[in-house]
């Protein structure tokens, strides 16, 4: 009986925050999903006329550009976080240990997490800008080019030079989350492994590795996610071009959604982008779940 | 004297009438009519310090009438509108990009001009429009969606010094224009022959517009169809062809024109790093402000005589009312009182060369006569802009085309080598017609 009413209490203290999930994240959800079953083309009557999954068919069979979108995010996803993490778990190693100055050098690393996307993208720009940005007078100036590297003009190189920005949007959070697993490391299981002979390689991938895993497949999971729905500072900088070398499905959103008018078809494209989300969630768990059992198996 | 006395019915009514006017929509607790202004043209702070008297002096003028300013910003213009649109708060009164007014009469939410459009044709004002594109492009299925408001002219600055050492005249027509930027072009000093924006934005396809318009090419024909990549198509792969030949094959500009964007070229230019630099009005006021040495020492070129034409693309921005305002009339008064002659003087000195007039008969102003770049750009460029939907009248699809940069993409396609320019034109052409068909 009190068990019961325990209960009942619980699902009272839980209900104002559900409300909010249900306004603020289901009802939203649901409106983008009754949107990209309508028309709502906006230069073309009846916007709120039921088109099924046309849009989706569209986007899936008909539109190049949907496809080419979807690998330029999945590309710049994976190389993105991929460089972030190898660079943050080599910054956390380093400022996990006992060096001089290590709470400036934190401080200093997190530097660009606190500087606005917008900020970002417009340092970049002029940090790469072939007439007056930085990268080019030193590379030029030390010798190690010839000419101007056309960073964001070059189809080829566009994608490298944006994914180095996101890099470094990323990096500093994944740093801290990094750090914070490495501190939770026993010191006396480290001091068994070097006690039982393990060299530093053997310390971190036997010991350290297997703190780190479940933190890394979170930080991992939320880089992914972040970087995949990235907008603001690829568009900044080369507004998906050039030649659409570095527009993405966030990027297709926009120009369908508030160019082109085609609200029906952009909410289509968004629950995709959901969907791809979804199943790299999934796919994360499931991992994470191989792995633990596996882990567990071991012991 | 007389006294006024009310039984106690007639002072309920009263008070009811009253309660009812003050809740009426669009009137305030002073009777006045309550209009808001979205700005989208007019929102850079110095444009703001000439609006915002302006307004003041309108209401001073109109006491029933009172106005509110928002500035809207031009990235925001789009989402904006349409959440304004979706959720039924559209701004009372507007001013905004060439094609606004038609994509939001086919939702129909615009409220007709035609009425301020007859009056300017009885008043003789219509005939003193600098284009008749300049209002044809708002009319759609009968009737005018908006009014032109003023200009915004593209243009070809040059650097007069530059030209002179080598021996040869301002270019008038493409060859000329070819020759100058061979015989200026000097990579040892830091300075390219010509730049233009060719990223993958909004202005790349203004300027490639006007080459397109001076080779006899369009987008639509006269009577509204798409003609990009069919009747149009030679004409305009041959001004996409002559345009990226300046990148691609005679190797006179900067190496990263493909990222740029309207400001970049500005200030390339301004920092005299070219000797000819594609531009809007701003650059203007942008070399008075930044590098004043520079301003003898540039000229603006005539508009170059084409193949076909002698045009250049200039856009006339509209101002529109929304249909379900409630306060229509006064709304009407506003845009009147607005666009009346010699009014927006204020908003044309506050960055010389940005905005312009539409009237022919306000540019002989002290203020265009003591500035001889703003001289050259009223009698070399102005006379020959032209804007869209050349030669035809304006339809809502061809917001989409200009929105999504359909004719920006073949330029920067070309120039970064992606495709040769018929492939780029047939391509654009393509995503030009599903437009039309719809989805």
């Amino acid at each position: 009986m009190l068990q019961r009413q325990r209960a009942r209490l619980a699902y009272y203290l839980v209900l104002p925050a559900m409300t909010l999930v249900v306004v603020l994240n289901l009802l939203p959800l649901l409106q983008g999903l009754v949107i990209s079953m309508q028309s709502q083309n906006l230069i073309r009557p009846n916007p709120t006329g039921f088109v099924g999954f046309r849009h989706y068919v569209r986007a899936l069979t008909q539109d190049v550009d949907f496809w080419s979108s979807a690998w330029h995010s999945v590309y710049f996803t994976a190389c993105a976080v991929a460089g972030a993490y190898v660079l943050s778990l080599g910054l956390a190693l380093l400022l996990n240990l006992d060096i001089k100055g290590r709470g400036l050098f934190r401080a200093l690393f997190l530097i660009p997490w606190v500087v606005p996307d917008v900020v970002t993208a417009l340092l970049w720009k002029w940090f790469y800008s072939d007439q007056w940005g930085f990268a080019n007078f030193a590379l030029v100036k030390l010798g190690l080019v010839g000419a101007a590297i056309p960073w964001l003009s070059d189809p080829k190189m566009a994608m490298p030079a944006v994914i180095i920005v996101q890099i470094w949007k990323l990096y500093p959070i994944m740093t801290v989350v990094l750090l914070a697993a490495l501190q939770s490391v026993p010191k006396e299981l480290i001091e068994a492994a070097k006690i039982d002979g393990a060299g530093p390689f053997q310390r971190f991938w036997y010991v350290t590795a297997n703190f780190l895993r479940p933190t890394s497949m979170v930080i991992v999971l939320l880089a992914c996610i972040w970087t995949f729905q990235s907008f603001d500072i690829i568009y900044l900088l080369t507004g998906g071009g050039p030649a659409n070398a570095t527009q993405t499905l966030p990027i297709l959103v926009y120009v369908k959604a508030f160019w082109a008018s085609q609200l029906g078809y952009a909410s289509a494209i968004g629950v995709l982008i959901l969907l791809i989300l979804m199943v790299l969630g999934f796919l994360n768990l499931g991992l994470e779940r191989a792995l633990s059992r596996g882990r567990d198996a071991h012991v | 004297m007389s006294t006024i006395s009310l039984t106690r019915r007639q002072g309920l009514a009263l008070g009811a009438a009253s309660l009812f006017a003050l809740g009426s929509k669009g009137v305030n607790a002073q009777g006045q009519a309550e209009l808001t202004f979205w700005s989208v043209r007019l929102n850079t702070p110095e444009l703001q310090a000439a609006l915002l008297p302006l307004l003041d002096q309108f209401m001073a003028e109109n006491p029933g009438i009172k106005i509110t300013n928002e500035p809207v910003s031009g990235e925001q213009v789009y989402p904006k509108f349409i959440a304004a649109v979706q959720g039924q708060q559209m701004p009372d009164i507007a001013e905004a990009y060439s094609y606004h007014p038609l994509q939001f009469a086919a939702l129909d939410q615009m409220e007709t001009m035609d009425d301020i459009i007859a009056e300017w044709e009885q008043e003789g004002r219509l005939a003193d429009i600098v284009n008749e594109f300049a209002y044809r492009k708002f009319f759609w299925q009968d009737h005018y969606w908006g009014v032109p408001y003023n200009l915004d002219p593209r243009a070809i600055y040059y650097r007069k010094d530059l030209l002179e050492a080598t021996g040869l005249t301002p270019p008038t027509n493409w060859d000329e224009l070819q020759a100058a930027a061979i015989a200026m072009h000097d990579p040892a000093n830091g300075v390219a022959g010509i730049g233009f924006p060719a990223g993958d934005f909004h202005i790349t396809q203004h300027f490639y517009m006007g080459f397109m318009f001076q080779a006899g090419g369009s987008i639509l024909n006269k009577d509204g169809q798409l003609v990009f990549g069919t009747e149009a198509k030679d004409a305009n792969v041959q001004a996409l062809t002559y345009l990226t030949d300046f990148a691609t094959k005679l190797k006179v500009t900067p190496d990263g024109i493909a990222a740029w964007n309207t400001d970049d070229a500005h200030t390339a230019f301004v920092q005299g790093r070219l000797a000819m630099g594609m531009g809007t009005g701003r650059v203007v006021g942008q070399i008075m402000r930044e590098n004043p040495d520079l301003f003898d020492k540039v000229g603006i070129l005539e508009t170059l005589q084409g193949p076909k034409a002698k045009l250049t693309a200039g856009f006339y921005n509209p101002m529109f009312i929304w249909k379900f305002s409630p306060n229509i009339d006064a709304a009407k008064t506003f845009v009147r009182w607005f666009v009346s002659p010699g009014r927006l003087a204020p908003i044309y000195a506050a960055n010389p060369g940005q905005h312009w007039p539409i009237f022919k008969s306000e540019f002989d102003t002290e203020f265009n006569r003591s500035n001889p770049l703003l001289m050259e750009m009223l009698t070399k460029v102005i006379p020959y802009t032209t804007d869209f939907a050349y030669p035809g009248t304006g339809i809502p699809e061809m917001g989409v085309i200009d929105g999504e940069k359909m004719f920006a993409a073949p330029v920067n396609e070309v120039v970064v080598g992606a495709k040769t320019p018929e492939q780029a034109v047939v391509d654009a052409h393509k995503r030009m017609e599903e437009v039309f068909l719809g989805g």
